[in-house]
């Protein structure tokens, strides 16, 4: 026990370290990369809580999507780099204000609720991973097909905002030149 | 204690597939040549780039290295020895392997180049092209193993091997694997002829000894997988187990470096074209084939 | 076991304060879905630990996790189709630029 506490406050520790340096750098692929590596602690937490299947899940998504985002970043920003020293934030009083709200609320409730028995033992890896799947392909079928519909649903939506729109040619937009 | 076997048979793997690459560079069999061009490395200066990104810059070749060892980490090389025999070992492969694209995309970023930047750029798109063909064929055999665990997919190949089960999977995680590896005829992010060496550019001196360490460990690593996945792992007559995986190994990596050598370079936008044209969807064919012989084939 | 299910149920919370800092704070549409992003790792993080100390004998948990990451990668994915045409029809995704949207 002491051990899972050890590793989960470890982890935990680390979530938050990168989920600051995220907004505290100014290098943009730094700051995807100290997401990525966000998100992977907190994947790890998953692993220490003996929650593996999803644990391994959350490492290996984490890591391809927060890739994605370093390059948006990179296409998108001003100063990619962050060489320039630019600051990219605003109303940001009332934004540290909001989070410190919202993160006291959240602490205040997980310390003084009453967090009734609180089981010991969790099951084993591979149960786990075979219970899952029936809960997936049984009870929480139709919730799963709904998500695969989304994917769809919003790879289609992605894919028609990104696509150029192909305007006539006496169109005052600023086309690529391909 | 199997920890130490299982990076000794790593490293000794890797040393073979040095000598045999530099047999099939030069057309000399030297035994030696790895271990000398190695210290080579070591002693030679180390140069930083001007203005570079120096945390990513150093940790990329490291970060490549320990995924690689991760990723053989679930592996078995005979029944009892594997690091961890974890339950989702089959999707741990997967976890840890998708790490080599963000050790890219690090060693892309932190040096500072246009020409390493560009590599680690063009690796973010390869993966968008292999990464189906990896985790696709994947499911097939653990829909056929019924298991996650990587020595239930290796026993499950008891009688007959995955190779002949379900020889599409195979084809397609053979080529995927070479993509993720980036090995010759997908080796965009290295490119020598077009990139002048890509992520391989800036880095020189030691690191770039344990860049090249990285990508051959990756290399070995991917072969494993291919046999535990496909070939059947430990399973062979006479040898004791630990051999049949090694000689299964080695075979595959050397293979994948002799196709390497004979097949021109693809371009991005083929790669991409092909992988989701016809790649997914013979992917998806396998699953299904896979399905109906679980179900038909007692 | 309660002291994990705390440290663990903090850590979230701690998650969220800095997603909900992030996603008001940050000028940039993509800075801002990163904000997002760490919102929902904090509730990532509870759910698990919901599952775990809890409830480990309904596996709804773990489903729950599983939409959640899917409307993770559906947010990146839409948000980014979002800012590839804003960005090609007004050169930035600059919020403080984007006050056409304002009804």
């Amino acid at each position: 026990m002491y051990a899972q506490a050890f590793f989960v406050a470890v982890f935990g520790l680390a979530a938050i370290g990168f989920g600051v340096w995220v907004f505290r750098t100014s290098s943009m692929v730094r700051s995807a990369l100290a997401l990525l590596f966000s998100q992977t602690a907190v994947g790890c937490m998953f692993l220490a809580m003996q929650t593996e299947f999803l644990g391994v899940l959350q490492i290996m998504m984490m890591a391809t999507e927060m890739s994605i985002m370093a390059i948006f970043m990179v296409m998108f920003m001003m100063d990619p780099g962050g060489m320039g020293g630019m600051d990219m934030t605003h109303q940001k009083r009332f934004s540290i204000g909001a989070g410190v709200v919202a993160a006291g609320v959240a602490i205040a409730v997980a310390v003084l609720a009453d967090w009734a028995p609180v089981s010991a033992e969790a099951p084993a890896a591979a149960m786990q991973t075979r219970e899952l799947g029936r809960e997936l392909l049984g009870r929480s079928m139709m919730i799963f097909e709904t998500a695969g519909i989304t994917i769809l649903t919003a790879m289609i939506a992605a894919t028609a905002a990104a696509i150029p729109v192909q305007t006539p040619a006496h169109s005052d937009e600023k086309e690529n030149p391909e | 204690m199997s920890v130490a076997v299982v990076l000794l048979a790593l490293l000794g793997s890797v040393w073979l597939l040095a000598v045999v690459e530099g047999w099939t560079t030069t057309g000399r069999l030297r035994l030696t040549a790895p271990l000398l061009s190695g210290v080579a490395h070591l002693g030679r200066e180390s140069i930083v780039p001007r203005t570079p990104d120096r945390l990513f810059f150093e940790a990329a070749p490291v970060l490549l290295l320990v995924v690689a060892v991760l990723a053989a980490a679930v592996l078995p090389l005979a029944p009892t020895l594997v690091i961890a025999d974890m339950a989702t070992g089959a999707l741990f492969v997967n976890a840890a392997l998708a790490y080599v694209l963000v050790a890219l995309i690090m060693a892309g970023w932190g040096p500072n180049g246009a020409y390493a930047m560009i590599g680690g750029w063009r690796f973010l798109g390869q993966l968008i092209a292999y990464a189906m063909l990896i985790v696709m064929p994947i499911t097939g055999v653990a829909m056929r193993a019924e298991s996650l665990v990587t020595t239930v997919i290796v026993n499950s190949q008891d009688s007959v091997w995955n190779i002949v089960y379900q020889p599409l999977g195979l084809v397609l995680f053979i080529i995927a694997a070479m993509a993720l590896a980036f090995r010759a005829p997908f080796d965009l992010p290295v490119a020598g002829g077009e990139l002048g060496g890509g992520v391989d550019a800036e880095y020189t001196g030691v690191r770039l000894a344990v860049l090249r360490l990285a990508r051959l460990t990756l290399v070995v690593t991917l072969a494993l997988a291919t046999t535990v996945f496909y070939l059947g792992g430990w399973h062979g007559p006479l040898l004791p187990p630990w051999a049949w995986s090694l000689i299964k190994t080695l075979a595959v990596a050397v293979s994948m470096l002799l196709a390497g050598r004979y097949l021109p370079r693809i371009r991005e936008a083929d790669l991409m074209r092909w992988c989701w044209t016809l790649g997914i969807p013979l992917a998806l064919l396998n699953i299904i084939v896979v399905g109906i012989l679980v179900l038909v084939v007692p | 076991m309660t002291a994990v299910l705390i440290v663990a149920l903090v850590t979230g919370a701690i998650l969220f304060g800095i997603g909900v800092y992030g996603a008001l704070s940050q000028t940039n549409l993509v800075m801002i879905m990163m904000g997002v992003e760490l919102i929902l790792a904090g509730a990532l993080v509870n759910l698990v630990a919901f599952w775990r100390f809890l409830h480990p004998e309904s596996y709804s948990g773990q489903m729950f996790v599983l939409v959640v990451m899917t409307v993770m990668a559906l947010e990146m994915a839409v948000g980014f189709g979002v800012a590839i045409a804003r960005f090609r029809s007004r050169g930035s995704v600059e919020m403080e630029e984007a006050e056409d949207l304002k009804g």
